[in-house]
């Protein structure tokens, strides 16, 4: 199976600048990333992908054995890295997928250089002396939902997306494919994003680590934020002044402002 | 396959039944309910038409066989007209041919 | 308008009308957005409320006080809801500037979920600067309900398809039990004799009418059938049942093979009604050993059945023919017809019913018939029982669907001089 087709992979950017791999977490695809990737793209060669049951994948391709566990998200990642062959690519993970980051550097080392984690939560449920966000009861009141609104979230989302007047750069190629995505699978990736638990995973991250967390997250708190920076060694915090859990979409600049100084001062 | 299709002629000398198609165990409760429900008297002949029968199993077999229990409960007789070949040849592997009389066509069955 | 009673018509004509219905109305923006059928919110680019209807706040149980510059909009959702909210419906927002038609789940005063379709629109001020979001909440109960009775419905399908799944086999099973119990679990060993049986199914759902068996009569003499009940399923099952157990006793009384059938022939016209004739075919026999030799003597009659195919070791193969004989269960007074033969080493019998001649083959589904077996066993001629099975056993699966009948097999023979028969002694 052809791995850039399966993970409908996109590269864009400058193909002699250093790897960015842009990685989408639950709830969305690709199409994610549509306003900070240009900025990434004008000095550094950047990798797009939907993870196996997410976007414009081979939808064919899913397996439950395979990707109700965060080890298997992550081998699409380290897949991905292997079939461009990046060498010393920054992985830049969204949510859970900055968790997904973690597990693939540590399994492919000499892919992955760097790790960005944009909103990330290790886990979402409150623990003894850790605050997730979600009480036990709200992950199964969500699981739930899921289950019995799944008509309400496949049918809502297949949206014309027609062209932004702030951004016209992005003209008239917006796909009307975002965030669709096959409910059945969007379940497994949702019952494995919030039953997992990656704390113990932290404290062997290797490499040079940025952690960007929004001011107002309601599903990654700033607890968590503090978490993940105070267990990953070496890591830095950047806490950007936006609401809700997707500053590349609510606040595209300071996102790509805070990647592109972390992606700098590597070089 | 094709599916049993029985038209029934009534004669001087009893009725006549044309059976085409397939008499097999799908449809050859047809043929037994079709036979009991005819008004055969005693001294007429019931003649089996089998010139336009395709095909014909063990099943369809027990049905003639029982077309005939009800003709001797009735005291009639029965008679069987043109028989294909290869039912023919079952008829006569199983002895069959000394249970049932055999005509060539109609016309000699109701002649005779 | 009020006619036809003789009262006066309303006074001021059609300019009056308009102030009546005016007055009826008492419209003013105020009420229509209050009152509306519909919720209306409008909120800061963070989701904070600022401004909120009564209709909305009712169905929510909250006062303007706990809701306006207090809450975000994210907070009357259920958490499932609110994660939608966060990886969907705001970033939809953010890049088109407007969501249509999302349904979600408003978290209700008494801890209870109320279903909504919500539309939310971005509005922009002179330069084009996103100010606030004006979203309209409609209640969705009735299409929440259709969702759900659409979604039971599946779920009940789903679960009527996965028991007659389980229900079916089940049935499968038990007609396989009850199969094998029609036939012999192993045939016992014959002293200089090889005998290889096998019986092949057209349909594991259907119970076929074919039957055999081979057993000790006593005094080093043998006796085996073999034969073919007409139709299929549990009555057929019956008929076959009664078949065996009546060979079988019939045997022991009085072996000779025209007598045996003769009885079960009289059974059969006893036991089954005029109105369901039932009937088989069958070959009867007996096996004795020739004193002090290495040869058999076999002996056996046909009732309606197809012929034995006698193999010989010198690479003949002829069928011993029994005309004459009548279906068993049909004639008051039937014939059945004797033959006899001896089987020495290298030789064997092959007894077969008519689901392996009946076969069709050729994209015409022509039938396979007698003179093809006869050249296909004869190749087979002094080999081994066993290997003549099983390569009819590999012929019939290769008939594939063209089979549509089972099919039963027995060979005895007498092994070569100098091959061992099968099996322990």
């Amino acid at each position: 199976m052809d791995v850039l087709r399966r993970n409908n992979v996109t590269v864009t950017g400058d193909p002699q600048g250093p790897a960015v791999v842009l990685a989408h977490g639950f709830g969305c695809d690709q199409n994610l990333w549509r306003l900070t990737a240009p900025a990434l793209a004008e000095a550094h060669r950047v990798v797009l992908f939907d993870y196996v049951g997410a976007g414009r994948s081979d939808l064919s391709a899913f397996r439950e054995e395979r990707y109700r566990d965060l080890a298997g998200y992550a081998q699409d990642a380290v897949e991905v890295c292997r079939a461009l062959d990046l060498r010393d690519a920054v992985f830049v993970g969204h949510s859970v997928s900055a968790m997904i980051g973690v597990l693939a550097a540590r399994q492919a080392p000499e892919h992955i250089g760097a790790l960005v984690m944009v909103a990330p939560s290790p886990r979402y449920v409150d623990d003894v002396g850790y605050r997730g966000g979600f009480s036990a009861e709200d992950v199964d009141e969500l699981l739930a939902s899921l289950e019995s609104n799944y008509l309400g979230w496949s049918s809502a989302m297949a949206p014309v997306i027609m062209g932004n007047p702030e951004r016209p750069e992005l003209g008239r190629e917006l796909t009307n494919s975002f965030c669709a995505t096959d409910p059945d699978m969007a379940r497994v990736f949702a019952r494995t994003t919030f039953l997992s638990d990656s704390r113990s995973d932290l404290a062997s991250v290797r490499v040079p680590t940025l952690v960007l967390e929004c001011a107002h997250d309601a599903i990654a708190p700033r607890e968590v934020g503090a978490f993940v920076h105070a267990a990953i060694p070496g890591s830095e915090l950047v806490t950007l002044d936006a609401t809700g859990h997707c500053p590349q979409l609510s606040a595209p600049e300071a996102t790509s402002a805070a990647i592109l100084e972390f992606l700098a001062r590597r070089r | 396959m094709s599916p049993l299709a029985i038209t029934t002629r009534d004669t001087a000398t009893g009725p006549v039944l044309h059976v085409a198609g397939d008499l097999d165990h799908g449809t050859a409760d047809e043929l037994r309910a079709l036979a009991a429900a005819l008004p055969l008297r005693a001294g007429q002949r019931l003649v089996l038409d089998l010139s336009r029968l395709r095909f014909c199993d063990s099943s369809g077999l027990t049905a003639l066989l029982a077309a005939r229990n009800l003709a001797l409960a009735a005291r009639a007789d029965i008679a069987l007209a043109a028989v294909p070949v290869r039912t023919l040849r079952t008829i006569r592997l199983v002895g069959l041919d000394r249970v049932f009389a055999l005509y060539p066509d109609t016309a000699a069955a109701l002649t005779a | 308008m009020m006619c036809g009673t003789g009262h006066e018509p309303e006074p001021g004509g059609a300019g009056g009308t308009d102030a009546v219905f005016a007055a009826l109305l008492e419209d003013s923006a105020e009420e229509l957005y209050e009152t509306a059928p519909c919720g209306y919110l409008s909120t800061l680019m963070d989701g904070t409320i600022a401004k909120v209807n009564a209709t909305l706040l009712g169905w929510l149980g909250l006062t303007r006080d706990e809701v306006v510059g207090r809450m975000r909009f994210a907070d009357l959702l259920t958490v499932g809801g609110r994660l939608y909210h966060e990886t969907h419906f705001a970033p939809l927002l953010r890049m088109q500037g407007s969501v249509g038609g999302i349904a979600l789940e408003l978290r209700t005063g008494e801890g209870g979920r109320l279903p909504v379709l919500v539309s939310s629109a971005v509005k922009r001020g002179g330069d084009g600067e996103p100010l606030l979001i004006r979203t309209t909440v409609f209640d969705a109960r009735d299409r929440h309900a259709y969702e759900q009775e659409l979604l039971r419905r599946r779920q009940e399908a789903e679960q009527a398809r996965r028991q007659a799944e389980t229900d079916r086999g089940r049935l499968q099973e038990a007609l396989a039990v009850l199969q094998r119990s029609l036939l012999p679990a192993a045939l016992p060993t014959v002293p200089g004799l090889e005998a290889v049986a096998h019986y092949h199914t057209a349909s594991p759902d259907q119970l076929g009418g074919d039957f055999y068996d081979l057993f000790p009569l006593g005094g080093g003499r043998w006796a085996f059938f073999l034969g073919d009940v007409c139709g299929k399923g549990p009555k057929a099952a019956a008929v076959t049942s009664l078949t065996r157990y009546t060979l079988h006793a019939a045997a022991l009384h009085d072996p000779d093979p025209v007598a045996v059938l003769t009885t079960l022939n009289t059974v059969l016209l006893e036991r089954y009604s005029a109105g369901d004739p039932r009937f088989c075919t069958a070959v009867v026999g007996t096996l004795e050993a020739e004193p002090g030799g290495d040869r058999f003597t076999v002996r056996l009659a046909s009732g309606g059945h197809p012929p034995a195919l006698v193999l010989r070791a010198n690479g003949d193969c002829d069928f011993l023919p029994t005309p004459g004989g009548v279906l068993v269960g049909v004639l008051p007074d039937p014939t059945f017809t004797p033959a006899a033969t001896t089987l020495s080493p290298g030789d064997a019998l092959l007894l077969y019913t008519d689901g392996l001649t009946e076969a069709r083959i050729g994209p015409e589904r022509a039938l396979y018939g007698e003179e093809a077996l006869q050249e296909f066993a004869a190749g087979y001629a002094g080999a081994s029982p066993r290997a003549l099975v099983e390569a009819l056993t590999g012929l019939l699966d290769g008939f594939g669907d063209g089979l549509d009948d089972d099919t039963a097999l027995l060979a005895l023979g007498v092994p070569a001089p100098g091959a061992a028969a099968d099996g322990p002694r």
